[in-house]
């Protein structure tokens, strides 16, 4: 099986329902063999774009274009793509092989051909001892091969997976997200996820796509969306992220300066940043921890807090805080860090908060 | 779907209940049977010996085959026809954006709702002012009027069971819209299907009200020829012709649970 690698691309999609506005001018162009995965809240539109590109929506406006050729108003049956499902989508009434070999006979193969095409696919997601079942007699996780078994069989130019785990428990969920992956990367086929779930995203895509309000609002490699997001919604969305609102008093080409509303100033590496108010966001790890002297006052980089709650994670110890603000602040310590300093770190404890200019990102209030 | 028990006293008073509705429903039905049976030369509960006679008294009657077979082409008749009009309405009205769909399926479902004794009466007059003499037409066309409505509403129901991502993803695997809907969505709707000619076929053959309007001396639909053998004389082959009916309707549940399974049909 060596389907045909396409890329994908989207142009100036819209689609609108009445008055509302789902998908709102999304351009995006997915490479050959990428996989890329649209992330965001429920009705930011990222399914209504993944059923855009399938064909199942017909674009109030714009194009989609597989490997160069428009296929906008190319009815669904005739894109030759290959969707997964949350609800797996496997016919109750065919058996698992039977459901494997549908796309291949509305292609019309040839008998021997098909057999050993089915054959091959059930091998691929280790279910070829479960090819005369019925769906109903599968597990959740187990289903959702024999789905993806009867997606890749016709060999695609596009693998569009909506929430395909959304109905997996945890573990399942992570072993799934593994194979999927893994037999992509194999196939080389063109691939589209949707999810909710942050993590998913940064396991599975190459490329993240954030979506929000039917807009693009970042698209970048999941280490950039999550170390440089470009708005407070990003860093929220992916991971937790501290927020410290202050303007940007000084901006070259080493980096900038921000003037904190606690009173400090903090220098930024990351260049390029327009005058005005933002927020400086610093993950938790990145913010370290030590005990106030009295009377002492924060410098460059630093902010002063009180100790409200620390809670125990295992791996990590979540100091939660509040700064004079208000705002809260919290810092996840290491093992270690975290044991040399917790005795000294009860509730109402004065701490110095403070972060590395490289660990720091300016980014938008909104 | 399930077929597991309940316990405790919940379980005790659910099955209680359940027993004593089916005696309710079974035991009127279970005298008739017995009745059937008799020796005895009137119709008198506990029956007397065993006998078969009255059976065959009943079978060998040329007027109740007559009946029989015209009840049984009449049910058959309009179940077919119920199912050709109701399948494809069912369809328009849950999958298409149909204009004011909301007032076309009230009207669909309102025989199941006005005093079919008053619809039959509407009939008559509306047949005889526009000249329609043919009893099995008219007949035909007033069972019609009271089982499609059970036959829209079962496949309605199922329709709306079925999950459109089944369709959806055999459009993906690239099933025409034609395809999908024959060879993904039709099986599904088989149960829905089966249930609602069923519902159809017992209605159309238990009809009295319609019946008793429209037949005329040739076209006596078996419920009316009971109910005039009835008014003659109440002997035990009145029970024996009732209790044809009541196996018809066995047969009829039997056969359905053969060809697709009830619970399946039922929706349970």
């Amino acid at each position: 099986m060596r389907p045909p690698t396409m890329d994908l691309a989207l142009s100036g999609l819209v689609k609108s329902f009445g008055e509302s506005t789902a998908v709102d001018n999304v351009t995006l162009r997915i490479a050959a063999g990428e996989l890329v995965a649209l992330l965001g809240p429920s009705g930011c539109g990222k399914t209504t774009t993944l059923r855009m590109i399938a064909g199942l929506v017909q674009p109030t406006s714009g194009e989609v274009l597989i490997g160069g050729s428009r296929i906008t108003h190319v009815p669904v049956h005739k894109r030759n793509i290959g969707m997964l499902f949350q609800n797996y989508a496997l016919f109750p009434h065919m058996t698992v092989a039977q459901n494997v070999a549908f796309g291949l006979q509305m292609r019309r193969l040839r008998q021997s051909e098909l057999r050993e095409k089915v054959e091959t696919a059930l091998a691929m997601v280790q279910l070829k001892e479960y090819a005369d079942r019925l769906p109903a007699a599968l597990s959740g996780g187990q289903q959702q091969r024999v789905a993806l078994a009867r997606a890749v069989v016709i060999e695609p130019a596009l693998l569009l997976l909506d929430e395909p785990m959304g109905a997996l428990d945890k573990n399942l969920r992570e072993n799934m997200q593994f194979e999927v992956r893994q037999i992509q990367k194999r196939l080389g086929i063109t691939a589209v996820l949707v999810t909710h779930d942050q993590e998913e995203a940064m396991t599975m895509a190459d490329r993240v796509v954030v979506m929000r309000d039917g807009r693009l609002e970042q698209v970048g490699t999941p280490k950039e969306v999550y170390e440089s997001p470009v708005s407070r919604f990003v860093a929220s969305f992916i991971g937790v992220s501290n927020f410290i609102q202050g303007s940007v008093v000084a901006a070259d080409t080493t980096g900038t300066k921000m003037r904190l509303v606690c009173g400090t100033e903090a220098l930024v590496s990351e260049t390029g940043v327009t005058d005005g108010e933002r927020l400086l966001s610093i993950r938790p790890e990145s913010v370290m921890l030590r005990v106030a002297t009295p009377g002492e006052t924060p410098g460059l980089n630093e902010v002063i807090a009180t100790v409200e709650h620390v809670v125990f994670k295992g791996q990590t110890t979540h100091v939660h805080m509040r700064m004079r603000d208000g705002a809260t602040l919290l810092s996840n310590l290491s093992g270690t860090v975290a044991s040399r300093l917790l005795p000294s770190l009860g509730a109402g404890t004065d701490v110095i908060a403070s972060w590395s200019a490289d660990r720091a990102r300016v980014v938008l209030d909104s | 779907m399930t077929s597991a028990r309940l316990s405790g006293g919940g379980g005790f008073v659910t099955y209680t209940a359940a027993m004593a509705i089916l005696l309710f429903i079974v035991a009127p039905l279970a005298v008739i049977v017995a009745l059937s049976v008799s020796e005895l030369n009137f119709a008198t509960f506990p029956p007397k010996g065993f006998t078969l006679a009255w059976y065959a008294k009943v079978l060998s009657d040329a007027a109740f085959r007559h009946s029989f077979v015209v009840s049984i082409l009449i049910a058959l008749g309009a179940t077919t026809i119920s199912l050709c009009l109701g399948l494809p309405a069912a369809y328009a009205l849950d999958r298409w954006k149909v204009p004011s769909a909301g007032v076309i399926r009230t009207l669909l479902l309102s025989p199941m709702i006005l005093p079919i004794l008053i619809t039959g009466l509407a009939l008559l007059k509306l047949f005889s002012q526009t000249r329609m003499r043919d009893a099995s037409i008219n007949l035909l066309i007033g069972h019609i009027l009271v089982t499609l409505p059970y036959v829209v509403r079962t496949i309605t129901v199922s329709l709306e069971l079925v999950d459109r991502t089944l369709e959806e993803a055999a459009l993906t695997l690239g099933a025409s819209p034609v395809r999908a809907f024959v060879r993904v969505t039709v099986p599904q709707l088989v149960p829905g299907i089966a249930a609602g000619c069923l519902f159809a076929f017992m209605i159309s053959f238990d009809d009295y009200p319609i019946s008793m309007w429209l037949g005329d001396a040739e076209y006596v639909p078996l419920p009316v020829y009971l109910h005039d053998s009835l008014t003659r004389l109440f002997d035990p082959s009145i029970a024996a012709t009732s209790s044809l009916m009541i196996l018809t309707g066995i047969l009829a549940v039997v056969g359905l649970e053969k060809i697709v399974g009830l619970r399946r049909a039922m929706g349970v």
